[in-house]
């Protein structure tokens, strides 16, 4: 059985306006990413890249062209329903973890379900705490944790509500040697484990080697996609 | 209301108290309940006690003025709804002791009277009377010192008053209810009211008026007033409490009342800045958490109620403590007050309560609206973008927002359009110029950052490229820099002028009917005894008869009740003429002109002139032009009107309805009136001075200045502790601001440091910014501060204006030095992190 489109893109682009007029920053692109399946979005600073996955997260809006997650039509959407959609479907993990400083640990991974209205978020959290193996940090405030552990806690709340698609914007931008490692390790254990689609920007090539697919960006333009074999190529 | 919203916001509410991240805008609240609490309790409790104290002076709360007897039904009925009442009718009615007479002011007493206030009796004429709580029994006369004097009597003698005869048993030295005129009155005589009907002094064209006096709660009072006032007639009734009283004491406890009105006033705004600027912080905090809450899915509602529950869960708090440390700050305050002014202050009030709470909701969710509103455009994009911030950015719109709301705060807590329109326009326009000035600091700053980087160009180049958050902080510098001058200034002008009514040697004797011969004589035998008499002014007694040939009525008659309506109102009593070429000091003309010297005497066909006294040219419809005939002697004598003054009846010197050209009354002989000083020590000397002019009559108004300045001095303490308060209130609003604006200049406190950037270099950079930011302040709050106090005393305080020259230099200095202060003691906090530490922070 072929594995369903998880997200479909048809001739994205992004443009804005500046002072010296509009600027094309990102030029149309189109492909797909299967469900399971991990992609990685890689390219120089500036290349394009994040802001190709603020596009398929639905935090930025398209000028052109239409994305599909999970087969709904993100093009027509307000900021209300991509939110929605968002919180029912999608997880994020940032190179700058995005913790809230005034929750505990704990705290910050029940953010999203009790966003989605779970009213299990507190067990989830426990459950899913002891898995990145923070469970004696629960109730540390994220300034109490070095930078490995608040990662982990970002990866153990984007999983607490078993996201479909995890989007992670340069994942081990912030960390050491040994702790991108752990944390690389950790991240895909969790994606296989719950089969979820993984989409992850990086300039890191051990990082984006480790992905079933990659997207290369320069200049806005997607210039390669490796293994070819396994991609529709853009037209 | 989401449950999830709920309990994520009392999460985030009780964790961010606990980790002090709400303590700025909590502490705002705080400042705002608290100092509107205090200020308004306070001065709401001294406010009382003060018209307690004044009370006296009118001898109850409340009193009604008749010029007939009211229906009794009244009387009832304020006792019904639990009034104190007590009652007393005045006649004006000639004694007679040993072949003298004298027209006196009778006062026929109740059981009762006075209801507020003491009289007070002496054994001797002269002496220093004491205070007694009876009235003098049936048949007994109390008597004046001076009545001793010109009917020639001695306690135990017979006067009579009309028809019956009293014994006279006291010297009668104060009554509560004197007035504070000199010569607005007769020499007073007291009896009791069962007596009255005997002397038959109500017979028709007597002149009878009845004064009802009322005591009880404001409540109760005004409840009364409400039933009462509909069944008033203007024309005969009149209702009186002190505030109402235009003399010195009136005027000084209303004034000293609008000054507590314009401190609580100016708290309330400065409790609107603080909480403004923290709201602004407040907002700015919390980018990040709404971004990351949107990203994962919350939707615009839930992270609106999160955060509107917030700020109600701060202000409740804030609300909670500022009512606790208002209220027990305004109690040191009242412990610290009690020794010096002497009047219970125990009275407790809802109104500034209310106020406060009302203060504090509305200032802590109308300032925080626009913060909020920009905390909720911001987009989830952040998270992959930090640089970017909130989407609605409209400096207008919060401009309009917040001063819209101060100005609806002030108006509904002033009541008072006038007031609230002077602060709002000074305010206005110091905002609208210090944009001006912003945008001029960032030309200066360009021009001054060039060049090597020490601190005054890193200071410069700073200002220059924050000018527009700087525009903020500048404004709030400046508006409380100048609330806290006009409180100031607003004081020591009030208190000058209240000094300067009641200077050190101001007369407390006054001396009435010198005869022409005796003048010199008197004046020689006072220097002789190291007394200064002051100038003589001639008198001579004349009846107001007609104006343009209209008779005017001279009398009320109890009789003739429908004379009341038909014709014009005379004076009811012989006026005292005088002459002079001068203008009284303290005197001003405000229509016509003052007669010129000179040309007068020589022209004999014009007509003689006479100039009148504001007030009573509006009681008797006078104009300029009218021609008035008055009855001197046994001679009718025209004059016309050339002038309308007014007059300073505070000024403790004699003064007069009617001053006439001195051609008119060349060919009468007067008698003078003058004044003197003598201190408390030398009373006893009085019998000694006046010994050889037997008909002179000596009045005594030492304990009248006694009183007014006893009562000057307690306002004037007054109003130097709510000075106090407002500075202490806004001092804390200044700390909260460079406490606010510190954490704005962290992350380049933290890059300079990383950089390698020298301690001291960074620190003097930031204290010459703060300075830099003083003086513009300072300077532009000097300026609004004479605009809005020239509003304000021209407007609202009917006060002298003028420039104030050395807050132009103060204002700027104190401005650098206490900005650059706590600029200094927030970088020395913020530097004695270390690096790393300081870069967290910022994450």
């Amino acid at each position: 059985m072929t594995p369903k489109v998880m997200i479909k893109t048809n001739k994205i682009s992004k443009t804005v306006h500046t002072s010296q007029g509009k600027l094309q920053i990102l030029k149309p692109i189109s492909f797909d990413v299967k469900a399971g399946e991990s992609v990685a979005i890689i390219g120089a600073s500036g290349s394009g890249k994040s802001t190709l996955l603020s596009l398929l997260a639905g935090l930025d809006e398209v000028s052109e062209g239409q994305i599909a997650l999970d087969s709904e039509a993100m093009e027509a959407m307000d900021e209300e329903q991509r939110a929605q959609l968002r919180g029912a479907k999608v997880g994020f993990i940032f190179q700058s973890f995005m913790l809230v400083q005034s929750l505990t640990a704990i705290e910050n991974i029940m953010l999203p379900a009790e966003i989605a209205g779970h009213s299990d978020a507190k067990q989830r959290a426990e459950r899913i705490l002891a898995l990145v193996g923070l469970e004696h940090r629960a109730t540390h405030y994220p300034n109490q944790l070095s930078g490995g552990e608040q990662q982990r806690v970002a990866i153990a709340r984007a999983f607490i509500s078993e996201p479909k698609i995890l989007f992670a914007d340069e994942p081990t931008g912030n960390l050491d040697a040994a702790n991108s490692e752990k944390i690389e390790k950790l991240l895909f254990e969790l994606n296989q484990n719950s089969n979820t689609t993984l989409v992850l920007v990086t300039h890191d090539q051990g990082l984006a080697d480790q992905c079933q697919r990659q997207l290369h960006m320069q200049a806005g333009e997607l210039t390669e996609v490796f293994p070819e074999s396994v991609i529709e190529k853009v037209s | 209301m989401n449950n999830q919203a709920f309990s994520l916001a009392w999460r985030l509410f009780r964790h961010e108290t606990k980790r002090g991240e709400l303590t700025i805008i909590l502490l705002a609240i705080i400042l705002s309940v608290a100092s509107v609490l205090s200020l308004s309790l306070f001065s709401e409790r001294l406010e009382t006690a003060l018209t307690e104290k004044s009370a006296e002076f009118i001898a109850a709360d409340r009193v009604l003025e008749s010029g007939k007897p009211v229906d009794l039904a009244w009387i009832e009925k304020a006792k019904e709804m639990g009034l104190n009442t007590a009652h007393q009718t005045y006649a004006r009615s000639m004694v007679f002791a040993n072949e003298q007479m004298d027209l006196v002011s009778l006062r026929a007493a109740g059981q009762g009277y006075p209801l507020k206030g003491t009289l007070k009796t002496a054994d001797e004429p002269f002496k220093t009377g004491t205070a007694t709580n009876r009235l003098p029994n049936e048949g007994e006369a109390w008597i004046e010192s001076q009545l001793f004097q010109t009917l020639g009597v001695v306690l135990g003698d017979s006067i009579e008053v009309g028809d019956q005869v009293f014994s006279v048993t006291k010297v009668l030295t104060e009554v509560p209810d004197a007035g504070f005129s000199v010569f607005g009155g007769d020499p007073k005589v007291l009896i009791r009211k069962a007596d009255l009907a005997a002397t038959n002094v109500e017979g028709p064209g007597s002149r009878i008026d009845y004064s009802y006096f009322f005591t009880g709660d404001r409540g109760d009072l005004e409840s009364f007033y409400d039933w009462l006032e509909p069944q008033l007639d203007k024309e005969i009734h009149d209702w009186d409490s002190i505030e109402d009283d235009e003399s010195a004491i009136g005027r000084s406890v209303s004034r000293a009342g609008q000054y507590f009105l314009l401190a609580s006033l100016l708290a309330i705004v400065l409790a609107a800045v603080s909480i403004a600027v923290a709201a602004q912080r407040y907002s700015q905090r919390h980018y990040d958490p709404v971004a990351i809450m949107k990203t994962l899915g919350a939707p615009k509602s839930m992270v609106q109620q999160i955060y509107l529950l917030q700020i109600l869960f701060i202000t409740t708090l804030g609300i909670v403590i500022g009512t606790i440390l208002g209220y027990a700050i305004q109690q040191v305050v009242v412990m610290a007050v009690a020794d010096r002014v002497d009047v219970s202050i125990d009275a407790w009030h809802w109104k500034p309560l209310i106020i406060a709470i009302f203060t504090g909701s509305i200032c802590a969710i109308l300032f925080s609206l626009y913060p909020l509103m920009k905390l909720f455009s911001v987009s989830p994009l952040r998270v992959l973008r930090r640089d970017l911030g909130a989407n609605l950015s409209s400096r207008m719109l919060q401009f309009i927002a917040s001063g819209g709301a101060i100005f609806l705060l002030m108006w509904a807590y002033s009541q008072n359009l006038k007031i609230s329109a002077i602060l709002f326009v000074s305010g206005i326009t110091l905002v609208t110029a210090l944009l001006f000035v912003t945008f001029g600091l960032i030309r200066v700053g360009r021009k001054f950052a060039q060049g090597k980087m020490g601190p005054w160009q890193l200071a410069w180049a700073r200002i220059s490229r924050r000018a527009m958050d700087n525009s903020v902080q500048l404004i709030s510098f400046a508006v409380t820099i100048m609330l806290l001058l006009v409180v100031l200034v607003m004081r020591n002008d009030m208190v000058q002028q209240w000094q300067n009514q009641l200077p050190e040697g101001t007369p407390n004797y006054f001396l009435v009917n010198i005869s022409h011969s005796q003048q010199p004589n008197l004046q020689a035998h006072f220097l002789e005894r190291e007394v200064n008499v002051e100038k003589f002014y001639p008198v001579v007694r004349g009846r107001f008869v007609a104006v343009n040939d209209e008779k005017v009525r001279t009398s009320v008659s109890k009789e003739d009740p429908d004379e009341r309506s038909n014709g014009r109102n005379g004076l009811g009593r012989e006026a005292n003429l005088t002459w002079s070429t001068e203008l009284q000091k303290g005197s001003e003309i405000v229509a016509g002109h003052w007669f010129e010297e000179g040309i007068t005497l020589t022209e004999a066909q014009r007509p003689f002139e006479v100039s009148i006294e504001k007030g009573i040219a509006e009681r008797l419809r006078l104009e300029l032009g009218d021609m008035l005939t008055f009855n001197i002697g046994s001679e009718i004598v025209n004059l016309k009107v050339t002038s309308v003054r007014d007059v300073n009846w505070q000024s403790m010197q004699p003064n007069f309805f009617f001053v006439i050209e001195p051609r008119a009354l060349q060919n009468y002989i007067p008698t003078y009136i003058s004044s003197f000083n003598l201190p408390g020590d030398r009373k006893s000397d009085i019998t000694a001075l006046m010994r050889p002019f037997a008909n002179v009559t000596l009045i005594d108004v030492d304990a009248r200045i006694n009183q007014l300045r006893n009562i000057v001095d307690q306002v004037s303490v007054a109003v130097e502790f709510i000075l106090v308060l407002v500075l202490a209130a806004g001092a804390l609003v200044l700390i909260a601001q460079v406490q606010a604006s510190m954490d704005e200049r962290q992350e380049e406190l933290a890059i300079l440091r990383t950089l390698g950037a020298k301690g001291r270099l960074i620190r003097s950079s930031v204290v010459y910014e703060f300075i830099i930011i003083g003086v513009v302040a300072g300077v532009m709050a000097a300026a609004s501060n004479e605009f809005s106090l020239y509003l304000l005393q021209t407007q609202v305080f009917q006060m002298p204006a003028g420039m104030h020259w050395e807050y132009w230099g103060i204002a700027p200095v104190v401005g650098a030095v206490v900005v650059g202060c706590l600029g200094a003691i927030g970088c020395w906090r913020l530097l004695s992190l270390n690096t790393s530490h300081l870069l967290r922070k910022m994450v």
